[in-house]
């Protein structure tokens, strides 16, 4: 019976495949179909890609949103290793800090919005208030600048927490032998940091940035709350461009095919990252 | 290299909670010179605290360290030039072989060129000459185990290298080899060596001389040779050797003016250097005997009063020879007697045993009675 192991994962692969693919294959259906209200749907092949791909709004929403992912990135990871380096390893701090943490993490996107909008209104807002004392006019509904940074500190808030918890589960699986070969082979604490932390991290690492890629390329609920992809269209992300494509705009197929673009760029990248990270460093001759 | 000298070392975990248990206790122990050492007990007895003391990585709660009469106790691991190899190989994956023996050079800031002067020494005698420039991740435990050798002994000032039960990791057929060039490793530069293990075979191939600890004493410090011979207590007795000394509890008795050993309704000779040590009050005694010097006689000696009748419990055999164990007649004190493979005996069989006094060991509480 070597088919034996299949039939105990076939549960799962049924879930999966009622959760994920069928839907996708339904996408694939509508995004060659030209579906709008009150028309019967008929048969476009690629027209729907090639609009969007076209399409000015499209090109900015993805290229904001890589500059989100990648500003993202950039400030969560190391930040969020760095807290992690800095968290209690024993004692009662250890619950505290994991505590505190927590609490980001257990507010849903669109609360997160709420409070961070709570926080930037210009009549009760706490930022307006603070920046106006220091002689600064802040305004997250006219300044494209204002709207952007609000955007992706309230990211950061809500999210380096997750990095912090998995660097730090990372931290506390390096066996404490490495540090103790470190300190005989007279390592500096960057020479430490570099080839006994990093090293041992890559896993977790690798993990923490998909996880914010994928997650930060999805961002919705926030900024809509927060700016509703404003001023302008400056805080338009894909997922917001696909949603009004979708919906507001009444072009479904379109939308299905802008999820369709979507979903392969955030493969792919996820994909680059994860083989680029893999192999980072591996087995070099080591800095002189 | 160098002579390494601990001082009335003891070392408390969680002291002053509840948690507080003494791992080191009274420990003194010089290793000279250039030796190759072994330390060597049961899981949990305190070697590997000890070993972290020594290299620096722990600080005693009492005690000194000298090495070469230098007062050490304070001073971090870099500072007192001792490598360690631990329990599994701890290497530097994002570097080769080549980076992983170069680093600690590095480190101290050593020029490029001397760099790989030195590491193609250690690789040469390593014989890590064809992997320099391979990924640690695609070798085995062993040859990593031989790196995180060469990463200690490297270093032109290592003065001594600790092992923390190297082989772990090692598969039993390969452990010989590692254990040869790291034995040749040892030799070839002179370093003082101190290799923690559980394993007395391995303990005693490596070493010149073996401490052994137990509870967080020492409890003997000696060649191989005395450890098997000598011991100083029961604990060593049963502890070295395998099958480990017959311990036989006894008491004294006074037979034609000398004191023996008295084993139920036998009477068993001690030798005659230690019958003025033995006194005739005691209790708790025990002789020991190795299993390899009993006698084993078949047929029954009649008239000869040095053998005491058994009855066969078990024979096993272990490679090249048999472990028979019988029950001394009318006692159930069970013994131990190494005999040829080719020695024919049967299960309940009657056999006769004889414990050749200059091989009996004397113990009173425990402790070893030597002659003087």
């Amino acid at each position: 019976m070597k088919q034996r192991p299949w039939l105990f994962l076939l549960p799962a692969l049924l879930l999966v495949s009622i959760s994920a693919f069928i839907p996708l294959i339904a996408v694939m259906n509508y995004s060659q179909l030209t579906l709008l209200p009150g028309t019967q749907p008929y048969f476009s092949g690629l027209e729907n890609f090639v609009a969007i791909l076209n399409d000015e709004a499209f090109r900015g929403a993805l290229y904001r949103q890589c500059i989100f992912s990648f500003l993202v990135l950039i400030t969560e990871i190391p930040l969020g290793l760095g807290l992690a380096l800095c968290m209690p390893k024993e004692g009662p701090g250890v619950g505290v800090s994991l505590v505190l943490l927590g609490i980001p993490l257990l507010i849903p996107w669109n609360v997160v919005g709420i409070i961070w909008r709570v926080f930037t209104r210009s009549d009760i807002g706490v930022l307006p208030a603070a920046f106006n004392w220091f002689g600064y006019s802040y305004s997250v509904s006219s300044s494209t600048i204002d709207a952007w940074w609000t955007v992706l500190a309230m990211d950061i808030w809500h999210w380096t927490p997750l990095v912090v918890l998995i660097c730090y589960a990372g931290l506390q699986a390096i066996p404490e032998e490495y540090y103790m070969a470190a300190k005989i082979d007279r390592a500096s604490p960057w020479k430490t940091f570099r080839y006994v932390t990093l090293p041992n991290l890559r896993g977790v690492l690798i993990i923490a940035v998909l996880l914010r890629l994928m997650d930060s390329f999805k961002i919705y609920a926030e900024p809509f709350v927060l700016t509703g992809g404003g001023p302008g269209s400056s805080t338009t992300f894909l997922s917001t461009y696909t949603s009004r494509m979708a919906i507001g705009g009444f072009q479904m197929g379109r939308g299905a095919a802008t999820s369709l673009i979507y979903f392969f760029i955030v493969i792919l990248l996820s994909f680059v990252i994860y083989i680029v990270m893999l192999n980072l460093g591996q087995g070099a001759g080591g800095d002189k | 290299m160098a002579e390494i000298e601990i001082r009335d070392i003891r070392h408390v975990y969680d002291q002053g909670t509840a948690d507080e248990t003494v791992a080191v206790d009274n420990v003194n122990l010089t290793l000279r010179d250039g030796t190759a050492n072994a330390l060597l007990g049961p899981s949990g007895c305190g070697k590997t605290t000890l070993l972290q003391i020594i290299s620096g990585l722990l600080e005693p709660t009492e005690g000194q360290v000298l090495i070469d009469g230098e007062d050490v106790t304070d001073q971090q691991p870099a500072e007192r030039d001792i490598a360690q190899v631990f329990q599994f190989p701890v290497i530097y994956d994002s570097m080769d072989v080549y980076g992983n023996l170069a680093f600690p050079l590095r480190n101290g800031g050593m020029a490029e060129d001397e760099i790989e002067e030195r590491v193609h020494v250690i690789a040469e005698l390593l014989e890590l000459e064809d992997i320099l420039h391979s990924s640690p991740a695609n070798l085995g435990p062993e040859l990593n185990q031989l790196v995180a050798l060469g990463r200690g002994i490297i270093r032109a000032d290592t003065s001594a290298i600790l092992f923390d039960e190297p082989m772990t990791d090692v598969e039993p057929a390969r452990k010989l080899t590692i254990r040869r060039r790291v034995k040749e490793a040892q030799q070839e530069f002179g370093i003082t060596a101190l290799y923690v293990t559980h394993d007395q075979h391995e303990a005693l191939t490596f070493a010149e001389q073996v401490a052994i600890m137990r509870d967080g004493h020492l409890v003997q410090y000696d060649t191989g040779e005395n450890l098997y011979a000598n011991p100083v207590n029961t604990f060593i007795g049963h502890f070295i050797g395998s099958p480990g000394m017959n311990l036989i509890e006894c008491g004294v008795t006074e037979q034609d003016g000398t004191p023996h050993a008295q084993v139920g309704p036998h009477t068993v000779s001690v030798s005659e250097t230690i019958h003025p040590e033995i006194d005739l009050s005691w209790t708790d005694c025990k002789i020991g005997i190795r299993p390899s010097s009993v006698t084993v006689q078949v047929a029954d000696p009649k008239e000869d009063t040095g053998y005491i009748p058994a009855i066969v419990d078990q024979v096993e055999m272990v490679g090249g020879y048999q472990i028979i164990t019988a029950e001394l007649e009318n006692t159930d004190v069970e013994v131990k007697a190494r005999v040829a493979h080719d020695f024919m005996i049967d299960e309940d069989a009657s056999i006769w045993l004889h414990f050749p006094p200059e091989d009996v060991q004397f113990f009173h509480e425990d402790q070893a009675i030597r002659a003087g």
